[in-house]
């Protein structure tokens, strides 16, 4: 008899090659390629977050797990397609064997996954990622993929045409398209979602999503349509029975894991979940640092200590155009948008605790109006388009140094709260000195006035007049302050214009005036030799055609105080 | 390929390689095999018979893929219902079946080295200096890279024995394996069957009567599930010693009737006329007479 390592390593042979033809197949590849676009088009707006970033790399892999479906299905029934099946059946190693080497080989797809984290976690770590990966959730991306191959090759032994691989894959994908239907824990138990408050952390949350249990119930899976696919293809009665016997194993730890995963997370946690996001307590680490025209405290989450210097770049270069600013205090403090209306995030709580930590989240500072706070949203600094979001830090930081409020305070209706200072020089001076800390053309940036959304009209006291929308208002770095005029972006463009050193002695000889939100654009203008340019009277829509607002569809913002 | 068991031990010390017992297989109501009693000793023995005639029911069985309904077969003293030993059997197999498909995707040498995989031959070096020989065998040495999906339906032939041939087995069935090769093909697949080492059991089912009748010193005639002649070549031709006759002119009496080569008519029949000119009778005459007398019985 051949002896039975020598048999093992026929399987093992057999399945190397299973690995090697899998890992080449173009489904598999061309899986890998989108799975990578899609982890990178998922994370690439944001900061790095590994708590939310390694689940999205699973994410991705999402695809890979369908491709190796198919992929696995194809290869298992290659033999029966073919029109071998009579010619394998007289071969010493058996169809069961066979099948065996089929679930091995389906390792070889797990090499391509390790390839896409190495890549993903290069880019992350290129882009100063906060956190470190968590291995259980980056095994539970593996194991997801492997499971899809487990899947394949149980399709495989039964079925041999090939559309049933694709019916299979159509069914796996089910549960991750119809996930979103579910708003309770139970979506833990689909093959993977992006649980959407996640990049909202401040830091990992343990439960959530609860990773090792999800880990454990997709490798019970891969074991269970392993065992299925051994016991269709065993030749003999009794290790069909032992094989079943383990698929009953591998249910009992499936239903284990699903029973884990839906344990509420504790109490304790999400109270620490709400106090770092309302910011209470000790959840951030401040610092001031000293040689700066202003006092300016940066607050942030324990992690993010090195984006501090990101931070002061911007900052830093507004508050040098300024008169000494030492008696005022600027705080920058990063805020987190956590909501808790996420069931998968408080589910198995009482109402009651649910409305408390609510109550907690609209009591914290960052959702209370401010003249002198900046919040930066967590998760969005530094980000893609940084020239966009660093202007948007410095004009919040040019809006405190004039005395304009920079938060609004309210987590809903925002837009409707921003004040606009109608008819203040100190909107024009905030976005002059914006253009210079950032080094941003202004003259560049009226291309995009040139066009609606240049301009937006609003009502202030009953009054239509245009607001200014900048680029980078749209990139939510930080939370909304005031709302830049037209009036005030046209001046800016004018007084950019001039010789920096002009305007700057202008400004530092009445500082205190021209931002104490009585001075007008126009004595600006008059102060600095130059005429207040006019304010368009409706929208410059593409083609040159005027559109004027019509009434009642213009929303409504009061006057920044003076 | 690997050690004796008790049963070959047995085996080696007489009786038939091969023996089959009383042997039946039905297909819903088509009887394939009707109580077949077989013997087969080493060397080549030429399987014949029309379509249908059971040939391929009997080869797959003999290879161990298919399961008779009624009967005994023993392969070198070893049962194949009994697991463990049809394993032993597959051990010294080289099976060709009659239609074979093919891995596109997969490249000459790729493909042997997998099945030699599923031969058992796990040793690396073995297992390539098998695929050069067979490769070698068949006429493809230069093949080795070139993706199957390219071949020609002949060098796919070629590449379905040299398979058949890996691990030198000791049972060799082969399910018409000249169909679709050329002459020079034939001839050197005739070549390569000669001189084959050690002596293997080798079943041959072909169509092609002249491969018997110059490589087969057994000839076995299946005709409706059943065996109605196990014998020699010479054997079967005689059994048409003077049922075969020539004349200048078409014999309606005759079973089959044909020109031959010098353009005088070749007859076949129970009724010979009184100015015959008798023939020498060939192996196609004695199998077309023992197929015809199947028929009209």
């Amino acid at each position: 008899m051949t002896p039975r390592p020598a048999r093992a390593r026929a399987t093992l042979r057999l399945a190397q090659i299973e690995a090697a033809l899998l890992t080449r197949s173009i489904l598999v590849l061309a899986g890998l390629v989108v799975s990578g676009i899609l982890v990178w088009f998922s994370t690439y707006r944001g900061q790095p977050l590994w708590w939310n970033d390694a689940w999205v790399i699973g994410y991705g892999q999402t695809v890979i797990s369908l491709t190796v479906l198919i992929a696995a299905q194809l290869a298992t029934a290659r033999v029966r397609r073919d029109g071998l099946a009579e010619l394998y059946k007289s071969f010493p190693s058996s169809v069961g064997r066979r099948t065996l080497a089929h679930l091995i080989g389906v390792l070889g797809a797990a090499l391509g996954c390790l390839v896409l984290i190495g890549a993903a976690t290069s880019v992350f770590e290129l882009r100063d990622a906060v956190g470190t990966p968590d291995l259980t959730v980056l095994t539970g991306g593996v194991v997801l993929v492997l499971a899809g191959g487990a899947i394949g090759v149980a399709i495989g032994t039964r079925f041999p045409h090939p559309l049933a691989g694709v019916l299979g894959a159509f069914v796996w994908f089910i549960p991750f398209s119809q996930s979103n239907r579910f708003n309770s824990a139970i979506v833990w138990l689909f093959p993977w979602v992006k649980p959407p408050q996640l990049s909202q952390l401040p830091g990992p949350l343990s439960g959530y999503p609860p990773a090792l249990a999800h880990t454990v119930e997709l490798a019970a899976i891969a074991a269970l349509a392993g065992t299925v696919a051994l016991a269709i293809s065993a030749d003999a009665r009794r290790p069909r029975v032992a094989l079943l016997g383990g698929a009953a194993a591998a249910l009992a730890a499936i239903v284990v894991a699903c029973a884990v995963q839906l344990q509420p997370i504790p109490t304790r946690d999400l109270d620490h979940l709400v106090g770092e996001a309302a910011n209470t307590g000790s959840a951030q680490h401040c610092a001031t640092p000293a040689a700066t025209p202003a006092s300016v405290r940066y607050c942030l989450y324990p992690g993010f200590g090195s984006r501090l210097s990101s931070l002061q770049g911007p900052v830093n270069a507004v508050l040098a155009q300024i008169p000494d600013q030492r008696t005022r205090t600027l705080t920058i403090s990063q805020t987190s948008g956590l909501t808790l209306d996420d069931p998968t995030l408080t589910h198995g709580h009482s109402p009651q605790q649910v409305t408390a930590w609510t109550t907690q989240l609209a009591n914290a500072p960052a959702n209370l109006p401010s003249s002198s706070a900046i919040y930066v949203n967590l998760g969005t600094w530094p980000a893609q388009g940084q020239a966009n979001v660093r202007f948007d830090l410095a004009l919040a930081t040019a809006d405190w140094a004039v005395g304009l409020p920079t938060n609004v305070g309210a987590r809903t209706s925002l837009q409707s709260n921003r004040c606009m200072p109608l008819e203040q020089a100190r909107d024009a001076i905030a976005i002059w000195l914006t253009s210079q800390a950032t080094h941003a053309k202004l003259t560049l940036l009226r291309n995009t006035t040139r066009s609606v959304s240049g301009y937006m009209p609003v009502q202030v006291d009953g009054v239509t007049v245009l607001a200014w929308v900048y680029p980078g208002q749209d990139a939510t770095v930080v939370t909304l302050g005031t709302q830049t005029t037209a009036a005030g972006y046209l001046l800016a463009t004018a007084m950019a214009t001039l010789p920096t050193q002009r305007v700057a002695a202008v400004l530092a000889a009445g500082w205190d005036t021209w931002t104490s939100g009585l001075a007008t654009g126009t004595q600006l203008a008059a102060a600095l030799g130059i005429t207040m340019p006019a304010v368009p009277t409706g929208l410059v829509g593409p083609g040159g055609r005027t559109i004027t607002p019509q009434p009642g569809t213009v929303p409504s913002q009061p006057q920044c105080p003076t | 390929m690997g050690e004796l068991t008790m049963n070959e031990t047995t085996w080696a010390a007489g009786s038939a390689a091969i023996r089959v017992d009383g042997l039946s297989r039905c297909y819903g109501d088509i009887r394939a095999l009707d109580a077949v009693d077989l013997t087969l000793d080493r060397g080549i023995t030429g399987l014949l018979g029309p379509n249908g005639a059971g040939k391929t029911t009997l080869l797959s069985i003999l290879a161990t893929v298919n399961e008779p309904d009624a009967g005994n077969v023993s392969i070198f003293g070893l049962n194949p219902k009994d697991q463990a030993e049809r394993v032993q059997i597959r051990r010294r197999l080289g099976f060709l079946p009659q239609e074979l498909g093919y891995h596109r995707h997969f490249t000459v040498a790729g493909f042997l080295d997998y099945v030699a995989i599923l031969k058992e031959i796990v040793d690396h070096r073995r297992r390539a200096e098998e695929v050069a020989r067979v490769l070698a065998a068949v006429g493809m040495e230069r093949f080795g890279r070139r993706r199957i999906r390219s071949l020609s339906g002949g060098f796919r032939q070629r590449l379905a024995i040299a398979q058949a041939l890996l691990g030198s087995p000791q049972l060799l069935i082969l399910d018409e394996p000249t169909a679709g090769l050329d002459t020079e093909q034939r001839l050197r697949f005739r070549e390569l069957l000669s001189n084959l080492p050690d002596d293997p059991v080798i079943v041959l089912s072909t169509h092609q009567v002249d491969d018997i009748a110059a490589i087969c010193p057994k000839v076995v005639v299946v005709l409706d599930g059943r065996i109605p002649f196990t014998g020699t070549p010479a054997a079967l031709a005689d059994t048409a010693a003077g049922h075969v006759w020539t004349a200048e002119q078409r014999d309606p009496r005759a079973r089959m009737s044909w020109r031959d080569g010098e353009n005088r008519w070749r007859h076949i029949g129970e009724h010979r006329p009184a100015d015959y000119q008798s023939a020498t009778p060939t192996l196609e005459d004695g199998y077309l007479l023992l197929s015809h007398a199947a028929r009209t019985r």
